[in-house]
């Protein structure tokens, strides 16, 4: 295991049209069995990143060090990728094609001084723990999309790495086997004791998975934290929309009786906290339900809201309201189509994420 | 609105293209076709006989004089052509896969580096043998190798790497970078990673490059001229040009030389020839299902 810390890394790569600036400024450190998750959007530099820490590429400038020790510096790589032992998971597995699953598992041992025997019961080991013994002797053009990964996940881990380097690892398989390869490899971390860095545009991948997340945009680290801080308390509406489905919308913060209210069009919610004037909230869905739902303690009425479309999706009703005298979109998600047109809207005010205008 | 075209049915077309073969083919065989059958000749009737006429009483005898002329030389040829071939392929192959590595590396100025080298290279192969006569006559006379198997070999590892790593970074380049990057942090080396990963991926492409290179070294008539000094050193095409027969020329014997020193040529190709198309069509789906 290994603390893995960037100090002010930049990566820039030059352009016919200029240059591009594919990490700006980062300054991280992922402690020693820690399980990091790296999420962005597309573009973000989430597998530059990666790639710097794997010696795949040299940042442009700033340092990384490997538990304090500097393995690259300034464009200079100075630990090499095969030094650094490291297990990696590319997006695309990158199995090598001319060899079995066994000879893929075995590849990394092979440079490594240990007998053939001792090779052979190593591969059988994770291949067990990876349930793939049975296809060992298979090619990877003969496996499953699951089974290539597991492979891949196999041949990453085998060496006993200090880190492994997740790219993306479920996006290339089928829905229906993305959760249980989820489950896998955290168990797989937990059990090897491993440091882990996962990178994904999918939150849900790294929630699974990290104990430690970083959110990254245009190449600029703009949080870092526990998933549950990131998920309740992101630091900018394109935070919040990037873990999950949110309601952006555009309110005034008056003063009613001494109490603080926000205003949406008709709807009206007392809210806590020092706000004042025009703001911008966000609300999740699931922070909101219209009358019929049955709710608990914490929710409370803002007022009637009209029903413009309902659609099915996922396994419920996906229901777009306005507020009443405001052209402003609402989604909520119920169990059952709305019965009428017009309906009292609930909400948890204490969940209400309020932002920079 | 469409416009109206007049189009050829799927059938008249298919009929025009085999027509268009044939043609090709035709005009590709006859040289092939008067080679081989004048040798069949006896030495009256070559000199009667119009050269596409097939001869009227086919005789062995020109093939029977001649066969002993070019035992020496063919073996020559084969050590020589294999030995040369086989190396230039391999070293030509390593050659292509360090300009895909250096070409990809993140040291500053590499890929500038790569490309000024590789066009180095390419430029090389189109420099003319004649070109290089005093020079490389000078260096193997230097090296002590002139009249020998090995001068003749590395004079042709000059001409041939090149051409070898030229042909496969053709093959070399449809490798995806993600493998050879997985196989580092493996923890493989360069030599490892080559003879591994890339060797295997690239199999056809060796086989056809190995294939061009052997039939054009079989085919080098020059340097063996100039690098070799004595008959029992000679070469097949330096042993044909120089058979003329004892008096006069004998035009029957000297189709019959030509034809058994294509001979060589002809069999790899027939053998080895599908790979040689594989390969090729390998490179036509560049990219994918490697
Ligand atoms: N080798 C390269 N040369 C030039 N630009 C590059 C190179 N690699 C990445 N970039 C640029 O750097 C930026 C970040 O790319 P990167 O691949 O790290 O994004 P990512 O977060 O992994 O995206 P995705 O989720 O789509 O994989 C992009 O704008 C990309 O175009
Ligand atoms: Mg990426």
């Amino acid at each position: 295991m290994v603390e893995i810390s960037a100090k002010s890394v930049y990566k820039i790569f030059s352009k016919k049209k200029g240059e591009v600036y594919a990490l700006k400024d980062i300054n991280l450190t992922i402690e020693s069995g820690e399980k990091f998750g790296i999420l962005g959007p597309s573009g973000a530099g989430k597998t530059t990143f990666m790639r710097i820490i794997a010696g795949l590429e040299a940042p442009t400038k700033g340092e990384l060090l490997f538990d304090e020790k500097v393995v690259a510096r300034n464009g200079k790589v100075i630990v090499g990728p095969e030094s650094r032992n490291i297990g990696m998971v590319f997006q695309n597995w990158s199995l090598y094609p001319n060899m079995t699953a066994f000879d893929n598992i075995a590849f990394p041992l092979t440079n490594m001084k240990i007998s053939k025997s001792e090779m052979r019961q190593k591969v059988e080991e994770v291949a067990k723990v990876l349930e793939i013994s049975s296809v060992l002797e298979h090619y990877p053009r003969e496996l499953s999309g699951g089974q290539q990964q597991r492979v891949a996940l196999a041949r990453a881990i085998v060496k006993s790495p200090s880190v492994l380097l997740l790219d993306e690892p479920f996006s290339n398989l089928d829905a229906r086997i993305r959760d249980s390869a989820r489950a896998l490899v955290r168990d797989i971390a937990e059990k090897l004791r491993l440091t882990v860095i996962v990178v994904s545009h999918d939150p849900a991948d790294i929630f699974s998975i990290s104990n430690r997340v970083g959110v990254i945009f245009q190449g600029e680290l703009v949080q870092v934290g526990k998933p549950e801080e990131i998920y309740n308390s992101p630091k900018s509406f394109h935070v919040a929309r990037l873990i999950g489905e949110i309601n952006e919308l555009k309110g005034k913060v008056i003063e009613e009786d001494g109490k603080n209210i926000l205003s949406i069009g008709n709807l009206a919610i007392p809210i806590s906290g020092g706000y004042r004037g025009e703001v911008k909230v966000g609300i999740r869905p699931e922070n909101l339900r219209l009358e019929e739902e049955p709710r608990e303690e914490g929710w409370v009425e803002a007022g009637k809201v009209r029903v413009k479309i309902t659609t099915y999706e996922g396994g419920h009703f996906k229901v777009t309201l306005t507020p009443l005298g405001d052209d402003q979109e609402i989604i909520v998600f119920m169990d059952k189509i709305p019965k009428e047109e017009e309906m009292k809207l609930f909400v948890r005010p204490s969940k209400i994420m309020f932002f920079k205008y | 609105m469409m416009r109206e075209r007049r189009v050829l049915s799927p059938y008249t077309k298919s009929v025009l293209h085999y027509i268009a073969l044939t043609i090709v083919s035709v005009i590709w065989l006859i040289p092939v076709y008067a080679m081989i059958i004048n040798g069949f000749k006896s030495n009256l009737e070559v000199a009667s006989s119009p050269v596409l006429v097939p001869p009227s009483h086919p005789t062995l005898s020109p093939y029977m004089a001649v066969a002993h002329v070019l035992e020496t030389p063919i073996i020559n040829s084969l050590i020589v052509a294999v030995i040369a071939s086989l190396l230039s392929t391999i070293l030509g192959s390593m050659g292509a896969y360090f300009f895909y590595v250096l070409s990809n590396s993140y040291f500053r100025g590499s890929g500038m580096l790569s490309n000024f080298l590789f066009s180095l290279i390419a430029l090389g192969t189109f420099i003319p043998y004649e070109a290089t006569l005093i020079p490389l006559t000078r260096f193997i006379v230097d090296i002590n190798l002139l009249n020998s198997y090995p001068g003749l070999i590395v004079s042709m590892l000059i001409f041939y790497i090149p051409t070898a790593a030229l042909l496969m970074s053709l093959f070399v380049t449809v490798v995806p970078k993600s493998l050879i990057e997985a196989a580092r942090l493996d923890g493989a080396g360069d030599v490892k990673i080559f003879f591994k990963v890339i060797l295997p991926l690239v199999i056809p492409g060796f086989i056809s490059t190995l294939i061009f290179i052997i039939i054009e070294s079989w085919n080098n008539f020059f340097l063996p001229l100039v690098l070799t000094t004595t008959p029992s050193m000679r070469l097949v095409p330096v042993a044909v040009e120089a058979y003329t027969g004892g008096y006069g020329t004998l035009y029957n014997e000297t189709f019959a030389v030509a034809t058994l020193a294509s001979l060589i040529p002809l069999i790899i190709f027939i053998f080895l020839g599908r790979y040689f198309i594989r390969g090729l069509v390998a490179l036509g789906g560049a990219g994918k299902g490697v």
